[in-house]
């Protein structure tokens, strides 16, 4: 199947299906409730093959270009039918297993992400180790055909909705920086893990304090090579930047294009208007290269921090765009539609902090694209 | 399409065209090059080699009149300049009252040499015709401003006597501005690369307090805040051209305004990293950035295309559909 086939399918069984598959929005609207909708969206797109489609075969996929999956997240994104942050993290932790699980743990697992029937998360951040991911302490100790696990992670997306963790544990000595990380995959109902949900600004429960108390995690559950963990982090970074920033930046479009449609006559500022559309065509303009990249088979490198600024950049200035030209509804607004630009313009905040912040790209560029050297 | 082995031999020749900073040997260069062969036969995609690389060696020629005379279906050639619209605008720099031609524009780098002009002009009735006048008469006035050696020429005269002209549709017309923002925007982009590269020589090179001043990251973070806006400027300008090998009028608007920005960007951030030295014109910095300064403000600038996007956009209501995947 092509991309063109897939469009046009996809597009006539979305507009089927339109009903069941639109989120609801408002301040009822628990993130419990968004979670469940993610998954019903996710069932029915895999059931019906779309979800399968740049997927491998050996993963319970359909094969084809990667193309489809970034095309799938973007008429999900433009028709309101999922949120990019919690639908795309697909997108990196798929891959991730793709790529460093043993082949038989791949085959049962990614199937149950692809489909929606498990949720996942990723286990990085921890209370002392956010930028500096090299210098992470949880700390994974080898007795015999088991891991023992025991730590903490912080800000751990979707936690409490997981199954599994895609988790960074130290197990070369504590001085080993970034050496002496080792990637795990661990069941979420193993004995000796307490989540604590933590309230984000934006008023969901985005994500978690992570604690392992001596958990027990197979041995055969390591991802790629011990001590090896850090390549496997870094691998998987610039996926983070490529099609999940695609899903992401047809969900500005959409935005942007209903508070076109909407804002009252005279609030929107023409030249205002004017710049953060065309930050939005030029960040489309880079994704879209590098979606082609990736679905060529490039690997992607340092190169999609650009990418990531650009869209960090672009998502503050089309919520910043929002906050002026319907101020009140943002402030004050108990409607759904004021309640959902709230919710939307708070979680912009976070955009230049999360998938490496703002500094840290800046950082990647200057080392990797320009090469100014190390920085010492 | 062009093959990329075609693209790769004009490319050079081009860089090598560019080399000698006199407007005459450029033209010249260019004629050997076979610039306006390779443009009618090849469209659109010979736009970006060209500009790009004018702006990166900060080079001045009519290429520009050529790609705006020829988008308008008339013979393009070396003894023939395209009358810019005024610094800033896009208008037509043209208006026939009474069977005579008032022109206020602006005239690029040929200009002085050339034997005859094209100007786009409006018709009483509000038509566009584009009309061929002898260039002495119209009295073109050299423009020192910011970019002398870009060779712009300001040019405003009444009563000419106007043959009637070629009618061209407003479709036409936008499509020439399309062609003719879209090779600016490369333009521009060229000499943000020239500026950031410039600087970045200065960043590994220059030493203080130890170190090369590019292990400093508030001199790291204000290079890459460079290469963000080039790349993203590049990207949005190589979209502009679509699959089918035309320029898209609106996103070439968006593209030259982007790169207008980008081009801000870059050259403020560079100049304070290059501190000084970048403030003489003994460093090659400020050719750039009078250049850009001055490309801005050809076919619209960045503050006018943005504004009248949005004001096109909220008389639609409506976001456009950006290009598919
Ligand atoms: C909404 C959200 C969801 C998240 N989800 C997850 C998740 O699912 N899994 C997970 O593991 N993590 C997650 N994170 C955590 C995220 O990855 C970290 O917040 C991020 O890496 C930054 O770490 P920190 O918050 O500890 O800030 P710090 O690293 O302490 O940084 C604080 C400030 O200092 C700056 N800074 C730090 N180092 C440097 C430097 N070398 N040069 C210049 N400036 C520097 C930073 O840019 C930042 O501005 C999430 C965060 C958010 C906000």
């Amino acid at each position: 199947m092509d991309l063109q086939e897939f469009r046009t399918g996809l597009d006539a069984w979305l507009d089927e299906h339109e009903p069941e598959l639109r989120a609801d929005f408002g301040p009822d609207v628990t993130f419990d409730a968004e979670i469940r909708h993610l998954s019903k969206v996710k069932r029915m797109t895999f059931d019906a093959g779309w979800m399968r489609r740049g997927w491998p075969e050996r993963v319970g996929g359909l094969g084809g270009s990667t193309l489809m999956r970034a095309y799938l997240g973007e008429a999900l994104a433009s028709r309101d039918m999922i949120e990019p942050g919690i639908y795309s993290m697909t997108e990196v932790l798929a891959p991730t297993m793709i790529e460093f699980a043993r082949p038989e743990l791949a085959a049962q697992m990614v199937p149950r992400l692809l489909r929606g029937d498990e949720t996942w998360c990723q286990g990085f951040s921890e209370p002392s180790t956010g930028s500096n991911l090299g210098s992470l302490a949880c700390r994974a100790r080898r007795d015999g055909d088991v891991w023992r696990v025991s730590g903490q992670k912080v800000w751990t997306s979707l936690a409490q909705y997981a199954h599994r963790c895609v988790l960074l544990t130290r197990t070369g000595p504590p001085e080993s920086g970034s050496r002496g990380i080792t990637a795990l995959f661990a069941d979420m109902d193993s004995p000796g893990i307490t989540v604590r949900p933590i309230r984000a600004m934006h008023g969901r429960d985005e994500f978690c304090e992570v604690f392992f108390d001596d958990v027990r995690v197979p041995a055969d559950r390591t991802l790629g090579e011990v001590d090896g963990g850090w390549a496997i982090a870094m691998d998987l970074l610039p996926y983070e930047r490529s099609t999940s920033l695609w899903h992401r930046g047809a969900y500005l479009r959409q935005r942007l294009g209903h508070l076109l449609a909407s804002a009252p006559d005279g609030a929107l500022d023409p030249a205002e208007l004017g710049e953060v559309v065309q930050m939005a065509f030029a960040f489309h303009a880079r994704s879209r290269a590098t979606q082609h990249r990736m679905a060529r088979g490039e690997r992607l490198g340092p190169e999609t921090s650009i990418d990531k600024v650009l869209l960090a950049t672009t998502e503050q200035a089309v919520f910043d765009l929002v906050a002026g030209a319907v101020p009140a509804a943002v402030a004050l607004g108990g409607d759904a539609d004021g309640d959902r630009w709230r919710t939307e313009f708070l979680y912009s905040r976070a955009a230049t902090i999360y998938g490496g912040s703002a500094e840290i790209q800046r950082d990647i560029i200057a080392r990797r694209l320009l090469d100014l050297g190390d920085g010492r | 399409m062009m093959d990329a082995e075609t693209a790769a031999l004009l490319a050079q020749s081009l860089e090598r065209a560019f080399r000698d900073p006199d407007v005459k040997e450029v033209e010249a260069a260019l004629d050997e090059v076979g610039w306006r062969e390779a443009l009618d036969a090849e469209g659109a995609a010979v736009v970006p080699l060209l500009f790009a690389r004018q702006g990166a060696a900060n080079a001045a020629s009519g290429a520009l009149d050529d790609l705006l005379v020829s988008s308008l279906g008339l013979p393009a050639g070396p003894g023939t300049a395209f009358v810019l619209p005024e610094f800033g605008t896009f208008a037509p720099p043209g208006s026939v009252r009474s069977g005579g031609l008032a022109v206020r524009g602006l005239g690029g780098a040929r200009t002085a040499a050339a034997d005859r002009a094209v100007v786009l002009a409006e018709q009483p009735d509000g038509a566009l015709s584009a009309v061929v006048v002898d260039a002495e008469k119209l009295d073109a006035r050299p423009v020192g401003g910011v970019d002398p050696r870009l060779g712009l020429a300001a040019i405003e005269v009444r009563d000419v006597p106007a043959p009637g002209g070629a009618p061209i549709t407003r479709a036409a017309w936008d499509a020439a501005l399309a062609a003719g923002r879209l090779a600016l925007a490369h333009e521009l982009i060229g000499a943000s690369r020239t500026m950031l590269r410039l600087a970045r020589e200065h960043a590994v090179t220059r030493v203080q307090f130890g170190k090369p001043i590019g292990a400093f990251q508030a001199v790291r973070h204000r290079l890459a805040e460079c290469l963000v806006a080039v790349e993203g400027a590049e990207a949005a300008a190589t979209a502009a051209i679509g699959a089918d090998g035309e320029v898209s009028p609106l996103l070439a608007g968006i593209a030259k305004a982007v790169a207008g920005r980008c081009a801000r960007t870059v050259a403020r951030h560079c100049q304070q990293v290059l501190a000084g030295v970048g403030f003489t014109e003994e460093h090659d910095f400020h050719r750039y950035f009078r250049r850009v300064l001055t490309l801005d403000g050809l076919l619209g600038d960045a503050r006018t295309l943005t504004r009248s996007l949005g004001e096109d956009l909220l008389r639609e209501r409506r976001l456009p559909a950006a290009p598919p995947l």
